[in-house]
């Protein structure tokens, strides 16, 4: 293809990008710079690097900082390794695939933030989890600042789990067979079938959904903002926490705001970067 | 046989908030609040739906579900005999017309609560950016495709890194340059200005800040990324020689791409078309942000079960199942393109 008839084609899409996404950002990190309150909302002025000290050492950043690390941390692996189990079970199965796999997929498909209310109603008063609590402790239930964590990490594990099923599932299908036959003479039981072939099959689609799903959980939103509200601030991520220092009703200081989002960005680049580079790598070499 | 159990009790854990969900939605309050919860023989009622969409309370539910029933039973009818046909569009056309009806019909019938506006919204929100967003992506998916020039590799990798990036970066640009344009429309008169010849019903003043145009201009800017890679990894799989063949024989490279790419694209259209509706659809974030009354339905259902309001336990049940029963059965039937999207999606990288 011609260069002109690239341009012609690319153009409606690549104005959308450079007006809507390269603008705003330049603006979040021109705007990270500058005092700048909700209210007022027509007089930024400059501040130098203000913003920034005033995070670094605002220990409710921090806070958020340290449990959106440890969350990452958490439910990433979980996930993934209950992602490939559930794939390997769903690839031996023939009868009734499509009904566990329809039922399996149904936290991916329903709003988040719905699915965060149903599963925080199981918990709450009259939900069915409270209720056997009760039977089985004879306490009742009740979501508090110290246990809201953990209900946000399971609930969390079961809403991005079926993205990891169904991405491994899809590259169980393209193993080809005699690769398992060939470790079946070998005598190779499950475990080492599981290492010396299937691994190294899906090693792409490992790295592909782990990246993924670190970015996706390392910038959650809807699902915490429901559990926590503005109750239980220490289980705020760092993106709820942004988002309420940006936009609280009055006290919202949209330059503080911007600064969070440009230190955000930045510490997706950090671990964004090599991988950007190594496809940037992959693309020339396709070309040439 | 012990496959078969995990996998249920997986499936279980998988839609039990949703069976529960269901079943507190047609349950009456008494009932839902009792000490021991009450699983089976209870009485079941649709107040609860009816509260949350309808301003009258002596409504007859059944006629509401007749109703209901009735539009989307000739809609699947047209719909399945579109299937059947060589030329199917007319007949989808149609189910979609009967569709748009019977919602238009909705509110002249049966007294409705503002809840009725932000489901209308979401649907205007939802096809606007599925039609701006697949139209200029599948075009530029084309181009990425075919071209080998290394503006293409950058334009690629520029926009993958910005899939990545968190939504916070892009509302609060989006909040502070909307409210710029809103006061430069008002202070300039442009945005009251009566403009000769054409005069726009139901618009007194123009702004961007909480309409559903900007909700659609921000989705359809985040998800361009998306799209243009999902659609680019399609079009590698069409062979060349296809639009080649037709430009031999003395078509435009657009015709070429009007008459015989596009027909062998709509499997990768219907599975983008998939993941941008539900994008759109689910979008919680900007529409807080950019549209602080003109909700689409994630923030009623959030703001509803909020401290403040007077709403019932079992109204936020049925208004979860009301939100999720339409991306259910769409899911259910187009089942098979998203789970051959998804492993295409990733099975490319």
């Amino acid at each position: 293809m011609e260069r002109k008839t690239f341009w012609f084609f690319t153009v409606p899409s690549v104005a959308v990008m450079a007006l809507l996404m390269v603008v705003p950002l330049a603006t979040t990190v021109w705007l990270g710079f500058h005092r700048l309150l909700l209210r007022d909302l027509k007089n930024p002025t400059w501040i130098g690097l203000q913003n920034y000290t005033d995070l670094l050492t605002d220990p409710e950043f921090w806070t958020a900082f340290r449990w959106t690390m440890l969350f990452v941390a958490i439910v990433v692996p979980i996930q993934m390794v209950l992602g490939l189990a559930v794939a390997l079970m769903l690839d031996r199965v023939v009868r009734g695939r499509s009904f566990y796999m329809a039922a399996l997929l149904t936290p991916f498909i329903v709003t988040p933030v719905v699915g965060s209310l149903v599963y925080k109603d199981l918990f709450d008063r009259g939900g069915l989890i409270a209720w056997l609590w009760q039977v089985i402790f004879d306490d009742p239930f009740q979501i508090t600042s110290s246990n809201v964590r953990y209900l946000i990490v399971i609930q969390a594990v079961w809403a991005v789990m079926p993205f990891a099923m169904i991405t491994f599932f899809a590259g169980l299908q393209t193993l080809p067979g005699e690769h398992l036959e060939a470790a079946a003479i070998d005598g190779a039981g499950f475990w080492r079938n599981l290492w010396h072939v299937i691994l190294p099959h899906l090693r792409t689609l490992v790295l592909f959904v782990g990246l993924i799903s670190v970015m996706d959980m390392y910038r959650i939103y809807d699902q915490v903002f429901v559990w926590t509200g503005n109750r239980f601030t220490d289980a705020h991520t760092l993106q709820v926490y942004n988002v309420r220092i940006a936009t609280a009703f009055d006290i919202g200081r949209l330059g503080k705001g911007n600064a969070m989002a440009v230190l955000t960005v930045i510490g997706i680049l950090v671990v964004l970067i090599p991988f950007l580079y190594r496809s940037y790598k992959d693309q020339i070499s396709e070309r040439t | 046989m012990p496959l078969h159990v995990t996998l249920g009790v997986l499936c279980i854990w998988s839609v039990l908030p949703f069976l529960w969900t269901v079943q507190t939605s047609v349950k009456f309050t008494r009932d839902v609040l009792a000490r021991e919860p009450v699983l089976w023989g209870y009485e079941t009622t649709a107040n609860a739906y009816r509260a949350f969409w309808l301003g009258d309370d002596d409504i007859n539910m059944w006629g509401v579900f007749a109703y209901i029933a009735g539009a989307g039973l000739i809609a699947a009818v047209l719909g399945l005999v579109g299937k059947r046909m060589r030329r199917g569009w007319p007949w989808y056309c149609g189910a979609g017309v009967v569709l748009l009806v019977a919602m238009w019909r909705f509110p002249k019938i049966w007294e409705t609560n503002d809840e009725y506006d932000f489901l209308v919204n979401s649907i205007v929100v939802t096809v606007l950016t599925m039609l701006i967003s697949l139209s200029i992506g599948l075009v530029a998916g084309y181009g990425l495709a075919r071209y080998s020039g290394i503006s293409g590799a950058v334009i690629l990798i520029v926009a993958l890194g910005f899939r990545a990036l968190p939504r916070s970066a892009f509302v609060l640009p989006y909040f502070f340059g909307a409210t710029w344009i809103d006061d430069w429309l008002e202070s300039s008169g442009v945005g009251t200005f009566d403009f000769p010849l054409i005069d726009f019903p139901f618009i007194d003043q123009l702004q961007l800040l909480d309409t559903r145009l900007v909700l659609v201009l921000a989705l359809v800017a985040v998800n361009q990324p998306f799209t243009i890679w999902m659609f680019r990894s399609f079009f590698l799989d069409v062979p060349k020689e296809l639009e080649e063949a037709a430009m031999m024989d003395g078509a435009t490279r657009l015709q070429a791409f009007r008459k015989v790419i596009i027909p062998v694209m709509w499997p990768a259209i219907i599975a983008t078309g998939l993941f941008t509706m539900l994008l759109a659809y689910n979008e919680f974030l900007f529409v807080r942000v950019l549209a602080p009354t003109e909700w689409t339905l994630p923030v009623a259902i959030v703001s509803l079960t909020g401290g403040e309001s007077s709403r019932t336990i079992t109204e936020a049940a049925a208004a979860a199942v009301s939100i999720t029963l339409p991306i259910v059965i769409v899911i259910i039937l187009f089942q098979k393109h998203l789970v051959k999207g998804l492993g295409a999606g990733a099975v490319k990288g």
